[in-house]
């Protein structure tokens, strides 16, 4: 009967391949899956290039002269391209004489030109900003705008105050700056790998240095690209099986083919589209990654297991997905069993990032060994620069080839009784009953 | 040979229903044998289990004398009462599929034979979405023969057909019984099932209450009906002794008497009331059958026993 399921598997894989969607859907997941990174790269460039004007309270007295060098000096420099382009906005300093007798009223004013537009922003400086005192408020930079805190004038001013800062105090302090150079100097812990040994020369090879890259952005990459091929999938197996028992074409396909062959054919046929969708995806990353010279980046060894986990991902939830879509009747209840059936990937969505940051943990090492998440999680752990337990990735693999057995049989069940069950709603307790029974 | 033995099955829906209640029957290799019966009344669930789609609770169903229908699933065409196809494939695309599914090897020839029979041939390369609804289901009926099963359950293959296709697709049936072929179709046709059928069994809340040939079943009622024609139509036919029930078909009238009824004194009563055009005592047709078991008066004296 094999032979049946692999007809009906080819069907289906040509008429998914061929169709519009398909082909629509292969180019526009990965950009709705990086449309921020895409966005943010082609929208980079795209500033407001209008002035920015501020306004500069300075009760020390000391710091708005030089801010306003620094800005002039910027502004000279840094607001054009090499085309003569304006790429920046130039950034206008005014000072403005501090109110003794009634600092509040000056804000207000102040803001007031801020929310009417006169201004961008203006910023007050504390008397006491060179020697802070037990007083802070007399020592604060406060620095006010519509959206202060994303505020890229506010970010740039830090560096020539703070520096200006510096110079004051070692000034005051009587040492000549350009002698102490090395006190400011900041040292960077750099995070390298590890030290290996090469088994046929017996030479030492040094550490590579460890990237974030290779840290976090390979293993989430990897793990997007496993909840993409689900994503792509699974949902429409579901749909897929509902149309089918709606539109009474399971029916008559069952005058042909068992229900389990049937279930398996389509599980097949979805099988073959996840395969061919992350043949074109790795095929491209890895081209890209060639071009760019990253190639050292990407975890070849981790790529066989990549491909098994991600075969059993989709046979195991798209068995739950075809056995829920076999229970509706119609499109709401796909709708709404559609959660559940990738509840799995949407788990580990979750907790990605904790497990990608502490490989070796007791919460990663858990979950990624709890059979619906260890397709996803456990790629996850292998292409982090720690290395796992090699014992890890095959007990994990055992127990996914179990639970998707599992899964599978008891999709088999619910999928027989359900596919010709008509208006009977998709609740749980029938689900039970028909998994339990038969 | 009887290629299909149903032995005292039962299928239950629930707690409540039970759609077919320890039922028996047998089909005769070659024959055309009409399920009929009303709605709901558990025909497409007895096809269904003979499909082995659905599994009986209790009892046995023998196809080609073995017990499980699986094996010999090949040799059976089933077409359901819904038509379910793949509306965005080619016809010819779709039987061809559809053949091979069945275990059908080089079913080109085939399907191009039976496009040409049905009439279907300029529409081999057009997407099902296009075809009419009768178009479509004479494809399904393709589907269901392009192999040549041996047996062909057909499940109300001739509703929604107009006349010349339910024509066409008679003949094809016939034609099927020629070869071999064993024929059965639920339809909710009498004149059909009386025209066409061998056999013909009748389903009723999930019982047998007609099993056997036209003649046969006739026979248990007899010569109970007087089919008349007057020159006033119904309203000569009111209060006349020994008539259970009058049907008026605006032309036609048919009476059905009560037994020991005399029909030539409901016959001298009715020329006293008006000039009688035809008078035949005839048997009850099957659908004048089928209402006695399943119509309101036959529920309403099921109730009160």
């Amino acid at each position: 009967m094999m032979r049946k399921s692999l007809k009906l598997a080819c069907r289906e894989y040509k008429a998914t391949v061929k169709s519009k969607g398909f082909i629509i859907g292969l180019i526009l997941a990965p950009i709705f899956m990086g449309g921020s990174l895409i966005a943010f790269a082609l929208l980079k460039d795209r500033v407001d290039t209008r002035d920015k004007n501020v306004v500069i309270v300075d009760r020390s007295g000391v710091i708005a002269p030089v801010l306003l060098t620094a800005a002039q000096t910027r502004n000279a420099e840094e607001l054009h391209d090499t085309k003569g382009k304006k790429i920046k906005p130039a950034y206008v300093f005014t000072i403005t004489a501090p109110e003794a007798e009634d600092p509040g009223a000056q804000r207000f004013e102040l803001s007031e030109r801020v929310r009417q537009g006169a201004i961008h922003a203006f910023v007050e400086i504390g008397e006491h900003v060179v020697h802070p005192g037990e007083n802070p408020d007399t020592s604060r930079i406060t620095y006010h705008a519509k959206n202060a805190a994303m505020d890229e004038v506010r970010s740039w001013m830090g560096w020539p105050i703070n520096n200006e800062l510096r110079r004051l105090r070692v000034t005051e302090a009587g040492i000549d700056e350009s002698k102490v150079r090395d006190l400011f100097h900041w040292a960077n812990v750099e995070g390298m790998g590890l030290v290996s040994r090469d088994v046929q020369t017996g030479r030492i090879r040094s550490a590579k240095r460890s990237s974030e890259i290779e840290a976090l952005i390979i293993p989430i990459i990897t793990m997007m690209l496993m909840f993409m091929m689900v994503m792509m999938n699974v949902p429409g197996m579901l749909h897929s099986v509902m149309e089918e028992k709606t539109q009474r074409i399971a029916e008559v396909l069952l005058g042909s083919i068992k229900p389990f062959d049937f279930m398996m054919g389509k599980l097949f046929s979805g099988v073959a589209v996840a395969l061919t969708i992350s043949a074109v995806y790795l095929s491209g990353i890895v081209f890209v990654v060639h071009r760019m010279a990253y190639e050292q980046y990407i975890p070849f060894h981790v790529l066989p297991w990549f491909l098994v986990f991600m075969f059993l991902a989709v046979v195991m939830m798209g068995a739950g997905a075809m056995a829920l879509g076999a229970t509706c009747n119609e499109a709401k209840d796909a709708q709404s069993l559609t959660l559940p059936t990738i509840m799995p990937a949407m788990i580990c969505m979750f907790v990605y990032i904790p497990v990608a940051k502490e490989p070796l943990s007791s919460f990663a090492t858990v979950m990624s060994l709890i059979p619906p998440f260890t397709p996803f999680l456990m790629v996850l752990r292998q292409t982090t620069p720690e290395a796992i337990p090699p014992w890890q990735p095959v007990v994990g693999l055992i127990g996914v080839v179990a639970f998707t057995l599992l899964v599978v049989w008891f999709a088999g069940r619910i999928f027989r009784v359900a596919i010709l069950m008509q208006g009977m709603p998709p609740k749980l307790s029938n689900i039970v009953r028909w998994a339990l029974r038969g | 040979m009887d290629v299909i033995e149903l032995d005292r099955v039962t299928k239950q829906f629930g707690k409540a229903v039970v759609a077919v209640d320890n039922l028996s029957l047998s089909v005769p290799k070659g024959s055309v044998y009409g399920f009929i019966g009303p709605n709901g009344s558990g025909k497409t669930t007895t096809l269904r289990m003979i499909m082995n789609i659905l599994y009986p609770d209790t009892g046995v169903i023998r196809v080609f004398g073995a017990p499980q229908v699986g094996a010999c699933m090949d040799r059976i065409g089933y077409m359901p009462e819904e038509r379910g196809l793949y509306k965005r494939m080619k016809v010819r695309e779709l039987l061809r599929f559809y053949g091979e599914l069945k275990g059908g090897r080089r079913v080109n020839q085939a399907v191009d034979e039976w496009l040409r029979k049905l009439d279907l041939s300029d529409w081999g390369h057009k997407k099902l979405e296009t075809l009419s609804k009768g178009m479509s289901q004479k494809v399904q009926f393709i589907a269901t023969v392009v192999t040549r099963p041996d047996i062909v359950i057909l499940d109300e293959p001739f509703s929604g057909l107009d006349p010349v296709n339910a024509e066409v697709l008679k003949d094809a049936v016939l034609e099927l019984q020629d070869q071999g072929t064993t024929v059965i179709f639920s339809t909710h046709d009498m004149n059909v099932a009386e025209r066409m059928c061998d056999f013909i069994f009748m389903i009723h809340r999930g019982k047998k209450v007609l099993d056997g040939t036209l003649n046969a079943i006739q026979d248990q009622y007899g010569c109970d009906t007087i089919r008349i024609r007057t020159e006033q139509g119904a309203s000569a036919l009111q209060n006349l002794e020994g008539v259970d029930k009058v049907n008026d078909y605006g032309q036609v009238q048919e009476l059905h008497m009560a037994p020991a009824c005399d029909a030539q004194a409901v016959l001298a009563t009715i020329m006293s009331r008006t000039a009688v055009r035809r008078f035949d005592l005839v048997r009850p047709s099957l659908h004048d059958i089928f209402v006695r078991i399943a119509g309101p008066e036959a529920r309403e004296v099921n109730h009160d026993a």
